[in-house]
């Protein structure tokens, strides 16, 4: 039964880890387990979400723009928040320039497609 | 907090669910910062269920109801929109 756990989703100290830092409070062990569970019901939710939206755009890739828009959906992004200072606030640095090669806040030159 | 993403894990993820689909470079990334996101509501809102009880540590109900709540926040399909709006 473990194995099919570990099959579907990320490794359970790693989400253990990152709740407990962000809950800020003791966690019984069976609070963890609900925890671990809600994570790989959203880990299904969204690989059908990116499917839906690459398939929609007529693509087999799923693109950065594809996660945008999930969190534009999820209310993550708005257009108080946008999608770099997200990256700049939880991401370390050297994801970060490899996401935001240019600093792209307030930056008026970029074209529109 | 360990800070990097586990980045093939997310990929070889994505490549059981959906063989036919391919991640385009860094989009791993992206995914992993959902997921921190995806936690970080979660655990708030099981922190402020936690102290509606007056409870010191996270007890499993509490965050079987935040998870009620973000479950529904998280989805990028029309579903959860559509339910929260009735």
């Amino acid at each position: 039964h473990r194995e099919k756990q570990q099959q579907h989703a990320l490794p359970s100290s790693l989400v253990k880890k990152v709740f407990a830092h962000y809950v800020r409070m003791a966690v019984s062990k069976d609070a963890f387990r609900v925890v671990e569970k809600s994570v790989h019901l959203y880990f299904k939710h969204l690989f059908n979400d990116l499917e839906a939206y690459a398939s929609h755009a007529g693509r087999k890739t799923v693109e950065p723009t594809d996660l945008e828009l999930l969190m534009r959906r999820q209310a993550l992004v708005t257009d108080k928040m946008p999608l770099c200072v997200l990256i700049e606030h939880h991401l370390p640095l050297e994801y970060r320039k490899l996401l935001i090669p240019v600093a792209q806040s307030g930056n008026k030159v970029v074209p529109h497609k | 907090m360990k800070r990097t993403a586990p980045r093939t894990t997310l990929r070889r993820l994505m490549k059981q669910e959906k063989p036919h689909l391919r991640m385009a470079a860094n989009t791993d990334l992206l995914v992993h910062l959902n997921v921190l996101l995806f936690l970080r509501r979660l655990a708030e809102e099981t922190r402020a269920k936690a102290f509606e009880d007056k409870s010191k540590i996270i007890k499993p109900q509490h965050a079987v109801a935040a998870a009620k709540v973000i479950k529904l926040k998280s989805r990028g399909s029309c579903r959860g929109r559509c339910a929260s709006k009735r």
